[in-house]
């Protein structure tokens, strides 16, 4: 049992990293993890947000929000550790 | 449980205030001290953003502001002098301009 | 607890503790609130509890609706409004509440 880490404790082990953010519907973040709560409200350094444009859904528009920001954890999907973002992910797959 | 369950998100954790921030940590509530009475952003999951002086806010993520701009798609729709805005409204986020409330 | 913080002092001079205080300075006065839907209201203050449920009078609704032009594909923006004596607007559907701009 001791040795089981919990969901939480990986996302304490991120803090101070880059992490990678997938939100309920279509956009996404990254940033710099700053700090969490219980209900995985994030506190997020040089965050960058990727969402479709509302014209053209194909599009993804990307948006350096140049803030320190709180993100509602009620919106919040899935959380990758080191992921630097979609950009990211598409090198990989195309590797 | 009430009916107010749904917002337990956004509401304050129950275990901050029993030791000071580490070094470099900065949980939500640390950051909601730190912007309150400043110019902030606050998103909603409309993509509507609101940028004006934060006041207050309460358990529920309910948010007081002053000299409040609203921004639809970027562009300036309309201004309050005061404002409230409601706790449950898929905000995503809240920004100091440079502080975002993604509520 | 949020609700905790030292109180903030509006411009107007008046102490805030939290939110809901600033829709108590409203009450019978004149307030705008906006809803999800694109729907909007005008309308006397007269009643409102914590969920944000609210009865207001001499209300004045803006409904927007956006449509496309089949033809063109272009985007349509239509504003109807129409006045009610007397409302209650339940309070999940309530995204922002602004009083009438002070006059200083």
């Amino acid at each position: 049992m001791s040795n089981r880490i919990l969901p939480l404790e990986l996302i304490d082990k991120a803090i101070g990293s880059p992490i990678w953010i997938l939100m309920r519907g279509q956009t996404e973040l990254t940033g710099i993890l700053r700090g969490f709560d219980d209900y995985v409200n994030l506190v997020l350094d040089d965050a960058v947000e990727y969402s479709p444009d509302p014209r053209d859904k194909s599009v993804v528009v990307k948006k350096e929000l140049k803030a320190e920001i709180l993100l509602n954890g009620n919106h919040v999907a899935v959380l990758v550790p080191g992921g630097t973002g979609p950009e990211d992910s598409m090198a990989a797959r195309s590797t | 449980m009430s009916s107010a369950a749904t917002d337990d998100a956004t509401k304050a954790p129950s275990k901050d205030g029993n030791s000071a921030p580490e070094q470099n940590k900065r949980s939500p509530s640390d950051f909601l001290k730190a912007v309150l009475g400043r110019p902030v952003n606050v998103r909603l999951s409309s993509g509507t953003d609101y940028r004006g002086v934060l006041a207050c806010l309460d358990g529920y993520m309910n948010i007081a502001m002053e000299q409040t701009e609203e921004y639809v798609d970027g562009q300036l729709t309309s201004k309050y002098g005061d404002c409230f805005i409601r706790g449950n409204n898929g905000k995503q986020c809240l920004s100091e301009r440079n502080f975002s409330i993604n509520l | 607890m949020f609700c905790k913080w030292e109180s903030i002092v509006l411009s107007i001079g008046i102490i805030m503790e939290e939110p809901l205080d600033l829709i108590k300075l409203s009450i019978d006065e004149r307030v705008y609130v906006k809803c999800r839907n694109d729907r909007e209201l005008r309308g006397r203050l007269h009643a409102y509890d914590q969920h944000l449920n609210m009865v207001l009078g001499d209300v004045e609704e803006t409904i927007t609706s956006s449509e496309e032009d089949e033809e063109t594909g272009e985007e349509i923006i239509s504003k109807r409004t129409r006045n009610v004596g007397m409302l209650f607007v339940r309070g999940d559907i309530v995204v922002l509440v602004s009083p009438p701009l002070r006059t200083s």
